[in-house]
């Protein structure tokens, strides 16, 4: 098959989008043909693998070629070939650097694997009345991760948006998160309004503003929704897993961080992208911690979820001191996460860390 | 006392908040569907008031803080604007039936297939791997700017985004596996006007996209039996054509719940659908429209090959007529088919000489 794609012809106009309505019956033209043999690669045979026919085995020849900069402004798909003269959609976004993870066409194809509905695959039935201050709490806390879900959701499918065509496994992968953020959505508030109790207090949310005006770009809404945030979140659904009261909270716990494990695999190959490919975006990075990290001291200065977890974790007001003590130790375990991240990529945050993060070290 | 230790719990509970919570004593159960969506709508956890005033993204029903920060800019606020009556239970379905191009289709049942079938079938494949992200890419602008207050209605439009990523994967799959390769683009789907993607309005967004444009295209999915050559691609067919009608179902429902709470946009709907029935045969973003190259590709995979193109020429004029039925079908069932009694639609009298014909 001949490419006949380097044609001097001039360039055709693009098909009409608004032309006046029939009046006759459409009659098909004689076929013209012109489009046979119009490809960049013909002869391209994947085959599954033993895990079926993944996104990433199609990545072969120069579908797999992902280039620094996709110029394309419509929505060829990376490969085909494009039609000359189509009017620009305007992607925002369309640097690699600004978006890619090698990891993403994995995460895309396992986050269809590890699919899960939380009608059907949590054991509502093992939810039984808990004492009001434990339901209280558990309540409060599952409003606020609905939260955190819903600031997931509107951040992603934001940006996703502008992403150009060309990267389309970060497309695809994304896709998964704000569906997994339904699902989170979803299942908190099913969780709160199960068992006798009801929705809690709205959280403060000042993350949540920090996360969604996130204007320098993707690179920056990863850092805060992922690493800042998202740590924050998965480290809470660790605990919460481990404190759970029935085998339905355990479920949840579960799946959500199962699901976290993925987010979190694509910011931190992201971000470690962008730092080797960049100039700067380490130091970049770092000063956007330094931000973001007393946007987050500021909300955790807000007693509520700070109490409400204490309780769930001490199984009771009267056990607060205990509830306490497990609450420090989680915050604990997110800092240390969260140094360690930023350390692997190459972000130095030793200088300017807020005492108020680095006290929760010191105390355990 | 330092602002570190502020931060570390203290003995004492304020507990301020376990009276600011919203309604108590709520004990949603699961039906035989499991905890459904549909489920935990009671109390005033229900149905959502007509016109939100949530900017902080607090979750229907929970207690609102005075001083919690403004982060919505909403633009969709009104209720008649994005809401439909049965969006909890298109949301469950799509949860339940969600499949995986990578083992759900049975690729091993593609053989080697004569050139002209193959250079067909890539075509129309890279047509799909084209279009079918235009339904991720709107849809996922329109859930960033609605008020979380009407939640069920963007669960399913972010199912649809989940769902259109996965048309949009097997379609490039199909395309790879078979000796063949992606094709030319149609530029069907470029910013023009008219375009879904410049839709200013929910409304307007959902009768181009659901309606008029998936419409067409579930049509053909349901009649993917036709054109199939193997079992994987009959899969593919099934598996998306089952996807389309949750989303075309979304759209009827969404402008028959428009149509019944604001009769006054009733004029502005009826010249988005003039707009939409001006596409849906001369546009391009219907494969089997009368102008675009993946129309030929159906042809001659309708036919069984290039020599028996005018043998597909019949099937696809017949598949377009489905689609014309069809929508007709669905705009009646949204409440404005007067439009095609009343003279106003062009559609109906080129169905009718289609008829005729």
């Amino acid at each position: 098959m001949t490419d006949k794609t380097d044609d001097k012809s001039p360039p055709q106009p693009p098909p009409p989008q608004t032309a006046p309505p029939q009046t006759a019956p459409p009659q098909p033209a004689p076929p013209n043909l012109k489009w046979m043999g119009k490809t960049h690669q013909w002869g391209t045979r994947v085959k599954p693998g033993k895990h079926g026919l993944r996104l990433g085995d199609l990545n072969v020849g120069i579908y797999g070629e992902v280039p620094p900069v996709w110029t394309d402004q419509t929505r060829a798909p990376r490969g085909a070939v494009s039609r000359r003269g189509v009017p620009p959609l305007g992607y925002a976004i369309r640097d690699k650097v600004d978006l890619w993870a090698d990891s993403a066409a994995d995460m895309y194809e396992e986050a269809i694997q590890r699919r899960w509905a939380p009608a059907v695959d949590v054991p509502w039935s093992t939810v039984k009345p808990l004492p009001d201050d434990v339901e209280r709490s558990i309540c409060q806390v599952c409003t606020e991760l609905s939260q955190y879900a819903n600031a997931d959701v509107e951040s992603v499918t934001y940006w996703q948006s502008q992403m150009a065509y060309g990267y389309h496994e970060i497309k695809q992968f994304l896709a998964t998160v704000s569906f997994d953020g339904a699902r989170h959505m979803e299942v908190f508030r099913k969780r709160a309004l199960c068992n006798g109790g009801g929705l809690g207090l709205e959280g403060p949310g000042e993350v949540n503003r920090m996360i969604l005006e996130s204007r320098g770009g993707w690179t920056e809404a990863v850092l805060y929704l992922f690493i800042v945030r998202g740590l924050f979140t998965q480290t809470m659904y660790r605990y919460l897993h481990r404190y759970a009261h029935n085998d339905a909270e355990r479920t949840i716990f579960a799946h959500c961080l199962e699901d976290k494990a993925r987010h979190l695999t694509y910011a931190i190959d992201h971000l470690r992208y962008a730092v080797n490919h960049q100039d700067d975006q380490n130091l970049i990075l770092q000063q956007l911690c330094f931000i973001g990290e007393r946007v987050l001291v500021r909300e955790l200065k807000d007693v509520v979820l700070r109490e409400a977890l204490t309780i769930v974790f001490g199984n009771g007001i009267s056990e607060a001191e205990e509830g306490g003590r497990i609450f420090r130790r989680m915050m604990s375990d997110y800092i240390t996460r969260y140094l360690a991240t930023l350390k692997w990529l190459g972000v130095e945050r030793r200088t300017l860390f807020p005492e108020e993060l680095s006290a929760y070290l010191k105390a355990s | 006392m330092s602002e570190a230790e502020v931060l570390q719990p203290s003995s004492t509970l304020d507990l301020g908040w376990m009276d600011r919570q919203g309604e108590w004593g709520i004990r949603a159960v699961p039906g035989k569907q499991g905890l459904s969506l549909a489920d935990i709508q009671i109390g005033s956890y229900g149905e959502p008031e007509e016109r939100s005033d949530n900017q902080t993204g607090r979750p229907r029903g929970a207690g609102a803080r005075p001083n919690s920060y403004r982060i919505g800019g909403y633009a969709v606020m009104s209720k008649s604007e994005i809401w439909l009556d049965n969006a909890s239970f298109l949301y469950e379905e799509a949860l339940q039936r969600q499949w995986s191009s990578a083992t759900d289709v049975p690729w091993h049942t593609i053989k080697p297939l004569p050139d002209d079938i193959e250079e067909a079938e890539c075509q129309l494949a890279t047509f799909f791997t084209e279009v079918e992200f235009v339904a991720g890419d709107v849809p996922a602008r329109w859930i960033a700017s609605t008020t979380p207050d009407f939640f069920e209605p963007r669960q399913c439009l972010l199912a649809q985004v989940m769902d259109e990523s996965r048309h949009m994967d097997v379609f490039r799959k199909r395309a790879l596996a078979n000796g063949g390769g992606l094709m030319q683009t149609s530029g069907g789907t470029a910013g023009v006007v008219g375009s879904i993607d410049l839709a200013r309005d929910f409304t307007e967004m959902s009768s181009r996209l659901h309606i008029s444009g998936e419409g067409a295209v579930l049509t053909m999915f349901r009649m993917g039996e036709l054109m199939a050559y193997n079992e994987a691609e009959k899969a593919m067919y099934r598996l998306c054509a089952q996807d389309e009608a949750r989303h075309v179902a979304f759209g009827v429902m969404h402008m028959r719940y428009m149509s019944e709470t604001a009769p006054q946009r009733r004029e502005e709907i009826q010249c988005y659908l003039d707009e939409a029935e001006r596409q849906i045969l001369a546009g391009s973003q219907n494969p089997a429209g009368t102008q675009t190259d993946s129309s030929e590709a159906l042809a001659i995979l309708l036919g069984g090959g290039k020599d028996k193109y005018d043998e597909g020429v019949r099937k696809l004029i017949a598949i377009r007529k489905r689609q014309v039925q069809e929508y007709i079908k669905r705009v009646r069932s949204t409440g404005f088919g007067d439009r095609f009694d009343n003279g106003r639609s062009q559609l109906i009298r080129t169905f009718d000489d289609h008829a005729a014909a």
